[in-house]
């Protein structure tokens, strides 16, 4: 790798599913054959640009630092992560609501007049601010995954999380209670690189935002 | 217990040298140009802010320098009843990073230039930036870019607007992320969202050569910011001619790094791929005012140590040491 090589930091999971087909045919396209292997480095069919693939949570890490210059995450991460990135674009796509959900039959109602409410989440930035605005106190259950299965185990009153389609929360009997806020997909870069080296960011920024406007 | 490691650098010989040919170096430019140096303590007396490093010395709490601008204001108003006109600094000041692989001890050298209030202040800033212009070929950089920024360009239209407190912080916040739809969301249904966000669009739609200034026009507040726009433009005006091969000349309108701070233009110093400025500064004149003196003040500081570790990851960066 040299410093002429150009790295995009795109995300793995949700977004990343959404993410590659977009590219798909345009300069940034990834590298198929690439993507069917193991490999988290992928060329892209721009030379001298080639592709992080990484979890959300890393990513802005990567960023942030420098190593790749631009990149793609949730908003929902950047927020509860707090990172010194340059954020250009809404880019639209991956569109989620971070929501507050308890069992079918449990109103919010319900979960404020609780004397000591458990909330599991891997948002708890996002889940106490709201919880100020609401002039609530609980108690927060830190969680990195499969979050809906906590208040069916008793391990949570509900859980911050967020609700695409909707679709997983149904299947274990959930309902969404309250919405905390917005998420999509959002254009990240590194300051330094994008301020020290404009020449060289913001034309790669602008080719990136051109191919999903064109797939848009 | 997690054990965190905090970044106090040991500089082996060939930083070590570095940093005493800098300093040595940057110091004999602020000379030639006037600046004698002054030393405020490393122990602070005033009450310690979050972020210095604190620890008691008996049963008192004293914290270590963690800013040479406060310490030498400080200083200044405590032991001048007139300004010094011209005042250098070098030396470490010590500071709780935000984030895990800032260093602790950081290395600077810096400059501040005072004047009574009421004296005009625009060749006082073009005199800063003629100087900043001169630093990167005397550290050996191969190039750099120098952004000029005003702080009065956010300022004004907030305080126009009546925006003070979280609100005014949030819209400080998605301007520097670069975010015009973050200042959209943090204003919506405000009175002022549309034309604050019309102004952060304007802001953040150039980074580029003096043509840049030309955005503010689309602003609905360019009339406001009349003033600084023309200021700026002489800035640029005085400064382009002079300016050294291999440092190009930027107009960052969206600069709002420190923006609680400074009052007017700003300076920052990078080099292509640093990930972090090299050099800062600009305009405070809310500074000794707040401290009982009617004085107004602006200044820069090269962070040493942010270079040390340039020429130690980027050495192509920099030219061979003669």
């Amino acid at each position: 790798m040299t410093h002429s090589t150009l790295l995009i930091a795109f995300p793995k999971g949700r977004l990343g599913d959404e993410l590659v087909p977009l590219l798909a045919n345009t300069p940034l396209a990834l590298d198929a054959a690439a993507l069917k292997s193991r490999v988290l480095r992928i060329p892209t069919a721009t030379p001298g640009v080639a592709a992080l693939l990484l979890k959300g949570a890393d990513l802005p890490r990567y960023v942030a630092a420098g190593v790749a210059s631009l990149g793609i995450v949730g908003s929902d991460t950047l927020d509860e992560m707090d990172m010194d990135l340059l954020e250009l674009a809404d880019l639209g796509f991956g569109a989620c609501r971070l929501s507050l959900c308890a069992k079918a039959g449990v109103t919010l109602e319900d979960l404020r007049a609780k004397p000591h409410l458990r909330l599991a989440t891997k948002f708890p930035k996002a889940t106490e601010a709201w919880l100020a605005r609401e002039d609530l106190t609980a108690e927060l259950v830190p969680l990195s995954s499969s979050a809906e299965l906590a208040p069916l185990l008793g391990l949570a009153d509900a859980i911050v999380d967020l609700v695409q389609t909707g679709g997983t929360l149904k299947a274990h009997g959930l309902v969404e209670t309250a919405i905390l806020g917005r998420s999509s997909a959002r254009l990240v870069a590194a300051r330094g690189a994008y301020l020290s080296e404009p020449g060289r960011i913001r034309p790669l920024a602008d080719m990136l935002l051109g191919a999903l406007r064109a797939k848009a | 217990m997690p054990v965190r490691t905090p970044h106090f650098p040991d500089l082996l010989f060939g930083s070590a040298a570095r940093l005493r040919r800098w300093e040595g170096a940057l110091m004999g430019l602020l000379a030639d140009h006037g600046y004698r140096e002054l030393h405020p303590s490393l122990v602070l007396r005033e009450t310690p802010p979050e972020g210095a490093l604190r620890f008691f010395d008996g049963d008192e709490l004293v914290a270590l320098r963690w800013d040479f601008t406060v310490a030498l204001a400080g200083l200044l108003a405590r032991s001048f009843p007139t300004p010094p006109d011209r005042v250098a600094y070098a030396g470490a000041v010590f500071r709780r990073p935000v984030q895990p692989w800032e260093a602790v001890e950081r290395f600077e050298v810096g400059c501040e230039r005072i004047q009574l209030e009421g004296e005009p202040a625009a060749e006082a800033d073009v005199e800063l930036a003629r100087m900043l212009m001169a630093i990167p070929g005397l550290l050996g950089l191969k190039s750099a870019i120098l952004h000029l920024g005003n702080a009065a360009l956010v300022r004004r239209p907030l305080e126009a607007e009546g925006l003070f407190g979280e609100l005014a912080d949030a819209v400080v916040a998605a301007l520097s992320r670069r975010a015009p739809h973050r200042v959209r969301e943090v204003l919506d249904g405000h009175p002022s969202a549309s034309r604050l966000a019309a102004h952060a669009e304007a802001l953040l739609s150039e980074l580029d050569g003096p043509g840049t200034l030309g955005a503010l026009e689309s602003s609905p507040y360019a009339g406001l910011l009349e003033e600084e726009t023309s200021h700026m433009d002489r800035a640029l005006q005085a400064l382009l001619p002079i300016l050294p091969p291999n440092l190009e000349l930027r107009v960052d309108l969206a600069d709002v790094a420190g923006l609680g701070f400074y009052t007017g233009p700003t300076l920052r110093l990078w080099a292509p791929g640093a990930q972090q400025e090299l050099a800062a500064g600009g305009r405070y004149d809310r500074l000794f005012p707040g401290l009982g003196r009617p004085w107004q003040a602006a200044g820069f500081c090269v962070r040493l140590s942010r270079l040390l570790d340039l020429a130690a990851t980027r050495p192509d960066l920099f030219e061979e040491p003669r």
